[in-house]
């Protein structure tokens, strides 16, 4: 593939690569399995991108790629168990924003998020982005009204799992 | 505060917290080989198409010898030419599914296009079971109701009384071998979906009960 078009995805792919980020936070734990599946989503990324027409945003479409790759394509890599929980390393840095009890219930709701299911954590994921049910609906491939009804099950799921 | 906007507010904040690539980061990054699924399918797909079209090119020319003892070479060029036009239509499927296999497609859709190529595939090899199941049973029905042509091929010295143990060893010989073959073939796609389905097909059935 030619030099400039590499060039203008490097540049374009620098500018939004939280994006990705925030897909591995969802789907991974620890910070090899991050790793990893960052490197993948940002292959399939450099893959697609010279069919990528503009006629949609660009993270528009890393949103899409990104979940794709993790609920599909992706496969777990070996190394995942042998690093510390990304969790508890998050956690320890933020003390100073939140007092303990919101903290705690912080850390729970993670922990929840990673027992879900993979569609479901991808539906948590455009929740927490702000995406509508119509952009949920159309990246998953489910009708509206389903999506609505499996988001709601979730939030209940996780708040259930907060207050016994 | 609710849990979930205090989740929210957490998400928005973790946001700046990421670590950010350089140029040179991304660029190593993209030249690094995938792994993904449908990479992997594809080349066990192609070594399949392979191993079978293999398998047919090595009968050895001795065994066509034992079909012409049984006039059977006619109808082994004609199902010859048969099963050549099959592979070729099954080959041209597997690259039309392949190919409309997008990453940018929902992820339903994807799911569906990633499945249907692999079951055109899936479908081949069934195909070349039946085929070698049905042609073993047709071939050894054919020979075995012949046992003077048989013997006479296989042992055209030997006239003895050894004859009916012989028959019944070579009868033994052929299924103990098709079982064998059916069997480690059955293990074979155990593996293979396994490792490389079994996450896809959880995740897909999800959508469908959910879709019904």
């Amino acid at each position: 593939m030619n030099k400039e078009l590499e060039y203008k995805f490097i540049s374009e792919f620098q500018k939004n690569q939280n994006v990705i980020h925030k897909v591995c936070r969802i789907y991974t734990t620890n910070q090899d399995a991050h790793n990893d599946l960052f490197q993948e989503i940002t292959i399939q990324l450099w893959k697609a991108y010279p069919k990528f027409r503009g006629d949609s945003k660009l993270s528009t479409w890393m949103y899409r790629i990104g979940l794709n790759t993790a609920i599909t394509l992706y496969r777990k890599s070996k190394r995942s168990v042998r690093t510390q929980d990304f969790d508890t390393v998050l956690h320890k840095i933020k003390s100073t924003d939140y007092d303990d009890t919101e903290e705690q219930q912080l850390k729970l709701m993670y922990k929840a998020i990673h027992q879900l299911s993979d569609i479901d954590k991808a539906l948590i994921f455009l929740y927490l982005e702000d995406k509508n049910y119509k952009e949920i609906s159309e990246t998953i491939g489910i009708s509206e009204v389903n999506a609505r009804v499996k988001m709601n099950r979730i939030k209940t799921r996780l708040k259930k799992l907060l207050n016994p | 505060m609710d849990e979930l906007d205090l989740l929210k507010k957490d998400w928005k904040r973790q946001e700046s917290s990421y670590p950010t690539l350089n140029y040179e980061d991304i660029y190593k990054l993209i030249h690094k080989k995938s792994s993904s699924i449908v990479k992997w399918i594809f080349i066990i797909c192609i070594l399949e198409f392979m191993f079978w079209g293999f398998l047919n090119l090595i009968i050895p020319d001795s065994y066509l010898e034992i079909y012409e003892q049984f006039h059977l070479k006619k109808f082994m060029f004609i199902t010859q030419g048969i099963h050549y036009a099959i592979v070729l239509y099954f080959i041209f499927l597997f690259y039309k599914n392949f190919k409309a296999i997008s990453i940018i497609d929902n992820t339903n859709l994807l799911m569906k296009k990633i499945l249907r190529t692999r079951k055109t595939v899936n479908y081949y090899v069934y195909y070349n079971i039946i085929l070698y199941v049905v042609l073993s049973i047709v071939l050894n029905i054919i020979m075995f109701s012949q046992p003077e042509v048989l013997l006479e091929t296989f042992l055209p010295e030997n006239t003895t009384a050894e004859n009916g143990k012989f028959i019944s060893i070579l009868l033994i010989v052929q299924v103990i071998t098709l079982l064998l073959v059916c069997g480690l073939l059955w293990l074979y796609y155990r593996i293979i979906y396994g490792i490389l389905l079994s996450k896809l097909k959880k995740n897909y059935k999800e959508l469908e009960t959910l879709e019904f």
